[in-house]
């Protein structure tokens, strides 16, 4: 499969009457978007806001965050199976609004959770404090379940986003990259001497607020399969996942997932990428044992020599995380795999909860359970009425002086296991 | 603002008195630099001065370690320096041991901020890196060059209270405490490179080294039971009253072998526990709740189980070395099966 | 729906909404008691002769931040079963780690939600073991 990929760079965002992007400002009808976002009966009402790189602003909490994306050419539209038909997307071409970003908020239960701080130290833990973003602040009707109302967040986030997207369809991008994904026998033809690599990437999928979906098939349900990595580009898997800010993968993540961008980089020249798995994340001990003797059973029935695994999320995706490896390096090929630590926030306590020796090649995205204090910043768009119990703020973290202690797992993308961020530990 | 103020601690073959012959040399403090101290003065420049220098024999030190160390905090106490440094060591090993527990008990006595270095195999390393930072040095005294600098910009750290950054930045040996910081690339380059270098078989570095569960197998189960003949082990420090072997309540250095044919019950006449590391009043008040002799001459007469072995085995687990317990082990599994056991009820507390 | 072949399970759980939902279709044992008493009377169970089905750190919600646990056993094949102790103990290792923190009691209906939520998943489905 080949994706070209037309960057077009938003340096920034405002609201007009038109919506359309240009000279670098993306201009967005906020009453249109609006009425996208009530066809949705769940969605009381809706407000917009505008962040931007190195203002005094702090967004909170956060559910997602989306990159403004569309098809230019090819088959199938952007999040097939969520808000576009089914069909398989990943070729032609894609315009993206690089530097833009629409980030959904709302208490969907009390103790949700992330933080994107625009400015301070803060912002130099989430990925989110380098775009323009469009916040787009959600309240329910009442009565409205938990699961509706994540439903309905999701879904109007990626509309909204998409709705965005179309407006670079017509642009000339200020960047293009190709990415060439060959069929299996093309890529052994084409590239001989080159070992052939591949990439599992593990997707949370236990339950409510902690799912992923795959062409809008609730993950869990799915035995381990793969895909093109274009078609992730193009919006295939879309993030369910409001827990754990820190190591959840945002649909952002996923639309620039950094572990297929890197082994792009090197395809043809260092390594043949030749297989894209996506595998899950379950309750269940039986299906993480099946899932995984499937990551395996694929790994060895494609020959690789080497692939790279990431987790998402804390606890019992470390069990997923360890068998996968382990079964994976039982067929004789090599892994590497990325994670991030919850070591305490004296760094002391073991850092995962599940180990093996075969883990001989990790990467760590940092001890999630530092502790920062951010400062007061002038504005807060959302609600700091639940900064005390988002995951690592603690009871009066909110201190008089507006400034938050919290550890950094409260900030969105701080220790994300797909690798998208330089934060590390020793 | 002022210089800070540094003690240093090297031994008597840096400090110029000589090699192994003289490492009975009794603790002195000289004022200003000496040896390696003239190294550390150039690195420190006008930031921080070593006002003393604190010499000590190695053997003095390791043979005299409770004299020793009360006559070294007392100098270091007299002084009050910003910081204290001790060596580097290299691969020295009474040496980094000294370094290692002088620093150990500045830091935990008098609070002063403590540094070191050390090779990373010097069994000084083994023993402090978890608590204390140890910059990592080459493994003989060519490496000063290098160890000089890295260990002098970190103590002005240390000296004026700032942050430490992660072990690979400052350049310390990685202990037991997991520290943040921003590497050059991001975690998905990082993962790749490591891969390609993994795959063509070349030297990595994993970013987190897996715990050492050291898991074993377990045996095949036991056929007949009934017929079997079973050992007690215990690292509960179950032994006859007053410890006739004088095993330690803490990192045991040895193990204990007793006779129990013909006992019947451990009683508080006759057992206790050597055990510093939990309430003893249970285990002294009838032993049998650690090493359950009395259950076990139950199950033979019920014919549960053919035997009970005639001896059993004991040590303390508290804080005892890994190796020193795999030792013991080694030893009494051999004389086990020399003695036709056919399985051991190993238990702990 | 709850199966049939679920019968030999047995659901530990200390979330009122669990108990409500379950406890008459389903042998159900509820703790009175926080997180990590759930977790120890699972091991208790393990020590028993039952085996885990979910993994105890179900969830991303840290240890510390939700009371509720909900955790699925069956009665084991065998007698102990040995990767469930070491699953079990490792868990109450890593919940342990976490500061105690205080939960504000408007919280805990929808913390009680998610939990039920994902054991809901896995009762409502008929999946072999």
């Amino acid at each position: 499969m080949k994706l070209k990929v037309g960057y077009i760079e938003i340096r920034d965002i405002m609201t007009a009457d038109k919506a359309e992007v240009r000279d670098g400002v993306l201009y967005v009808d906020t009453k249109a978007l609006e009425a996208i976002a009530l066809e949705d009966e769940h969605i009381k009402s809706v407000k917009f806001d505008v962040a931007r790189p190195g203002e005094s602003v702090r967004i909170t909490p956060v559910k997602d965050v989306i990159e403004p994306r569309a098809k230019v050419e090819g088959p199938g539209d952007i999040f097939p199976g969520m808000t576009t038909k089914v069909a398989t997307v990943g070729s032609g071409t894609t315009h993206v609004l690089r530097g833009a970003a629409v980030v959904t908020v709302g208490k969907i239960v009390g103790f949700q959770e992330g933080i994107i701080d625009m400015t301070g130290v803060g912002a130099d833990y989430t990925p989110f404090s380098a775009t323009n973003n469009l916040v787009v602040d959600f309240t329910p009707v009442d009565g409205i379940t938990a699961h509706e109302y994540e439903a309905a967040i999701r879904t109007a986030g990626l509309k909204i986003a998409y709705e965005l997207g179309k407006l670079g369809k017509n642009l000339t991008p200020d960047e293009t990259k190709e990415y060439d994904f060959p069929s299996l026998m093309e890529g052994i033809k084409k590239y001989p001497d080159l070992p052939r690599v591949g990439y599992v990437l593990m997707l949370q999928s236990q339950g409510l607020l902690h799912d992923t979906y795959v062409y809008g098939v609730d993950m869990k349900q799915s035995l381990t399969t793969m895909l093109s990595p274009t078609e992730i580009m193009d919006g295939a898997i879309v993030s369910g996942n409001c827990v754990s800010a820190c190591d959840k993968n945002t649909t952002y993540h996923h639309q620039n997932n950094p572990v297929i961008e890197d082994l792009f980089s090197e395809h043809g020249k260092t390594l043949n990428f030749s297989a894209m798995i996506i595998t899950n994340e379950n309750v269940y001990l039986a299906d993480k044992m099946r899932s995984s003797d499937w990551s395996a059973k694929l790994v060895d029935y494609l020959d690789l020599e080497g692939v790279i695994i990431s987790q998402e999320g804390f606890g019992n995706p470390d069990t997923d995380l360890i068998m996968n490896c382990k079964k994976i390096e039982e067929t004789g090929t090599h892994t590497v795999i990325i994670t991030d630590e919850y070591a305490g926030r004296d760094g002391t306590s073991q850092s995962l909860a599940d180990a093996d020796a075969k883990a001989d090649a990790l990467v760590t995205a940092g001890n999630a359970n530092q502790v920062v204090t951010l400062p007061k910043l002038d504005r807060v768009i959302g609600t700091l009425d639940y900064t005390e119990k988002i995951a690592g703020g603690f009871a009066g973290s909110l201190e008089s002086d507006g400034s938050i202690t919290v550890e950094i797992q409260a900030i969105t993308g701080a220790t994300n296991e797909l690798g998208f961020s330089r934060l590390s530990a020793r | 603002m002022g210089k800070f103020k540094v003690v240093h601690y090297i031994n008597q073959f840096y400090a110029g008195i000589g090699g192994e012959e003289f490492a009975d040399h009794k603790p002195e403090m000289r004022d200003g630099v000496v040896g390696p101290g003239m190294a550390f003065a150039g690195a420190f420049g006008d930031k921080a001065e070593i006002t003393k220098t604190i010499v000590c024999g190695d053997s003095f030190f390791n043979e005299n370690l409770a004299e020793a160390k009360k006559t070294l905090l007392d100098m270091v106490r007299a002084e009050k320096p910003d910081v204290f440094v001790a060596g580097p060591a290299f691969n020295a090993g009474r040496y980094g041991v000294a370094c290692g527990t002088i620093c150990d008990a500045v830091r935990e006595e008098l609070g002063i901020p403590v540094l070191t270095g050390m090779y990373e195999e010097n069994p000084g390393a083994e023993m402090f890196k978890d608590k204390l930072l140890i910059v990592a040095t080459k493994n003989n005294a060519a490496g000063m060059r290098d160890a000089v600098p890295k260990m002098a910009a970190l103590a002005l750290k240390l000296a004026a209270g700032e942050q430490i950054g992660a072990s690979i930045e400052e350049g310390y040996l990685p202990g037991g405490t997991r520290v943040n910081f921003f590497e050059k690339e991001r975690g998905s380059r990082r993962a790749v490179d490591m891969l390609l270098k993994k795959m063509a078989g070349k030297p990595f570095v994993t970013e987190y080294p897996m715990p050492d569960f050291d898991r074993v197998e377990p045996n095949a189960a036991v056929v007949d039971i009934s017929s079997a003949t079973i050992a007690l082990v215990t690292s509960g420090g179950i032994v006859p009253k007053t410890n006739p072997d004088r095993i330690e309540s803490s990192s045991a250095s040895k193990y204990g072998e007793y006779d129990i044919s013909g006992v019947e019950d451990l009683t508080p006449e006759s057992f206790e526990t050597a055990h510093g590391g939990y309430d003893p009043v249970y285990a002294n008040a009838d032993a049998d709740r650690v090493l359950p002799v009395d259950v076990l001459r139950d199950m033979v007469k019920e014919g549960i189980i053919g035997k009970l072995h005639d001896k059993f085995y004991t040590t303390v687990g508290n804080g005892t070395a890994t190796k020193s317990s795999k030792q013991f082990a080694a030893e009494f599994a051999q004389k086990l099966k020399d003695d036709n056991v056919q399985a051991v009820i190993l238990t702990s507390t | 729906m709850v199966l049939t072949s679920l019968k030999r399970t047995l659901l530990i759980t200390n979330n009122p909404l669990v108990h409500e939902k379950y406890a008459d279709k389903q042998e159900t044992e509820f703790v009175d008691d926080g997180f990590q008493g759930v977790l120890k009377a699972v091991r208790d169970h393990v020590h028993e002769g039952y085996r885990l089905l979910t993994h105890p750190l179900s969830g991303s919600v840290k240890p510390n931040e939700n009371p509720y646990k909900t955790v699925l056993l069956a009665r084991s094949f065998a007698n102990t079963d040995a990767d469930s102790v070491m699953l079990v103990e490792q868990c109450i290792i890593t919940a342990e780690k976490f500061e105690k923190k205080v939960i504000h009691d408007k919280h805990l209906h929808d913390l009680q939600v998610v939990d039920l939520s994902l054991i809901s998943e896995v009762l409502e489905r008929n999946r072999a073991t």
